[in-house]
């Protein structure tokens, strides 16, 4: 279950252009330049409710804050104001292979991602000849990950935590990872993972995979909830808002690539 | 005594990701080096041996009734510890950013870690300060194995906690003040000179001496050499002021660091 009550997150865009004499010296001078408090509203005033084993998409143009909206979900981020009440035990996937070592081996590296997921040595070892044999990495597990390439960094990326049965799961674009015969295996274990009860929170540009797996979409748009509701209604709004077109011409389009088929 | 309960929880939870990281620093620091972890044998071997020529030859130090070497062996490997494990800490937080900014992780497992780190490193450098004090030294000189022997590993606990808490506090502060790293250079060269480590503290000025008390590395030190060289116990209030310089730095980097850290990710 996770519970997101009226979050807002605040970026100091003032930070980058941050305090120096360099500055100091330029703004005695030159008034315009001076450092000013600027701010950003990633997210404001957000909220939504995700029962437990629900599969929830996410959708929105870039930069309306779908990343953040993970983030702040997941832990990483403290929201600026609101809060949020996860229920279970989280897997974040939200850019994979970020806890690998360049110089370590295939073999170090599952330690040491499994680790910084939070998996137990326990744990680890028993399901270690699974995570291998699902990134059918098995011949270079000690090669080190520097000189692997960046298909088979994702494969074992993702082969390493899907391995957990979380109780919520944050998808940040991942099926694609990898050869056909690989995206096709993460696909039905990710289908396996949501028929397994898990909660889902889903972010996609493919309209497709949003349609085939979530049972109620989200659409973000400048950091606030723009539609929330039945997947088919806010994909069609969104794709129709994105697309410049009003309902008719939609239809038309439809019926025009009908009669192309036929 | 929840908040204690707490974060005895959470050590326990990442206890195991604490040593996976101690573990790739291992493996990450001497890869690919013919020598590999002898380094860290021979390093501070060498480096007492160039110290000890170009003071007591060159600069003809002389202490008398003393084993110069192993005085010198003594301060040199724990000053280095402090040297290495507060550096590193220091730019911990900053080099973990692309982690941090992913992964929910408690942030301060990454300076603790390298503190740890540097910690084993430590205790592998007492092996040529052993071998220092069997093999050098004649009748007077001798240093003896002796019973005060036990209160050594209270000193060291005492020096790494209180390198965790100064570890601790540089991490945070140069997240938002970059600078920090060039001042710490700095610092750590005067701190150096200000530290007897081949100079007796008797050649100082009797005001220098008296700052010199305050001084936590030198009374690590001293307290050291104190047991090691004239195999006699520290002062109660040197073993005290161990324990206080420890706490009290921990006191303050664990305020510090905790206060700043959810400001951290906007830093990076």
């Amino acid at each position: 279950m996770i519970d997101v009550k009226n979050v807002s997150m605040k970026f100091d865009l003032g930070i980058e252009k941050n305090f120096s004499f360099k500055l100091l010296f330029i703004s005695l001078f030159n008034k315009k330049k001076r450092v000013k408090k600027e701010y950003f509203w990633a997210l404001s005033k957000v909220g939504f409710h995700v029962k437990k084993g629900e599969v929830v998409g996410l959708i929105g143009s870039n930069g309306a804050g779908k990343s953040t909206l993970l983030k702040v979900v997941s832990g990483v981020m403290k929201p600026t104001k609101g809060k949020v009440v996860c229920k279970g035990s989280i897997a974040p996937m939200i850019e994979l292979g970020a806890g690998f070592d360049q110089e370590l081996t295939a073999r170090e590296n599952i330690y040491l991602n499994g680790a910084v997921l939070g998996y137990s040595k326990k744990f680890l070892d028993s399901k270690f000849e699974e995570i291998v044999e699902f990134s059918e990495l098995r011949e270079f597990l000690d090669v080190p990950v520097k000189n692997f390439s960046s298909g088979m960094v994702a494969k074992l990326a993702f082969s390493i935590s899907t391995i957990v049965d979380p109780e919520i799961l944050i998808v940040d674009e991942i099926l694609s990872v990898g050869d056909i015969k690989f995206q096709e295996k993460s696909r039905h274990k990710m289908m396996e993972m949501i028929h397994g009860g898990t909660t889902v929170l889903y972010v996609s540009h493919s309209l497709d995979s949003i349609q085939e797996l979530c049972d109620k979409v989200i659409w973000l748009d400048h950091g606030t909830i723009k539609m929330i509701g039945e997947t088919k209604e806010v994909c069609d709004a969104y794709y129709l808002e994105q697309m410049g077109m009003t309902k008719e011409q939609m239809k038309q389009k439809q019926k025009k690539e009908k009669q192309k088929n036929s | 005594m929840k908040t204690i309960k707490n974060i005895y929880g959470n050590f326990k939870h990442y206890a195991f990701l604490m040593q996976q990281l101690i573990m790739r620093d291992f493996k990450v620091k001497y890869k690919r080096s013919v020598l590999g972890v002898v380094w860290s044998l021979l390093y501070p071997l060498l480096m007492m041996a160039v110290m000890a020529l170009v003071f007591s030859q060159m600069f003809k130090f002389r202490m008398e009734g003393v084993n110069y070497l192993v005085y010198l062996m003594t301060g040199l490997i724990i000053f280095n510890y402090f040297n290495e494990a507060s550096n590193t800490a220091m730019t911990s937080v900053v080099q973990n950013f692309t982690l941090l900014t992913k992964v929910y992780i408690p942030k301060y497992i990454f300076p603790i870690s390298k503190c740890l780190f540097v910690g084993i490193n430590f205790l592998l450098t007492l092996i040529p300060l052993l071998l220092v004090i069997l093999f050098t030294g004649s009748g007077d000189t001798k240093c003896i194995i002796n019973v005060w022997y036990i209160l050594l590993p209270y000193i060291f606990i005492c020096m790494v906690l209180f390198t965790i808490g100064v570890g601790l506090f540089l991490s945070s502060v140069s997240v938002f003040f970059r600078d920090m790293f060039y001042i710490y250079g700095i610092v750590m060269t005067i701190w150096q000179y200000f530290t007897p480590i081949f100079y007796d503290i008797n050649i100082l000025p009797k005001k220098l001496q008296f700052i010199m008390h305050f001084n936590p590395l030198y009374i690590f030190i001293n307290s050291a050499r104190d047991i090691i060289l004239f195999a006699k116990s520290p002062s109660i209030i040197a073993l005290l002021a161990c324990g206080a310089s420890a706490i009290v730095a921990l006191f303050i980097g664990g305020i510090v660091f905790k206060k700043n850290q959810d400001k951290f990710i906007y830093y990076a």
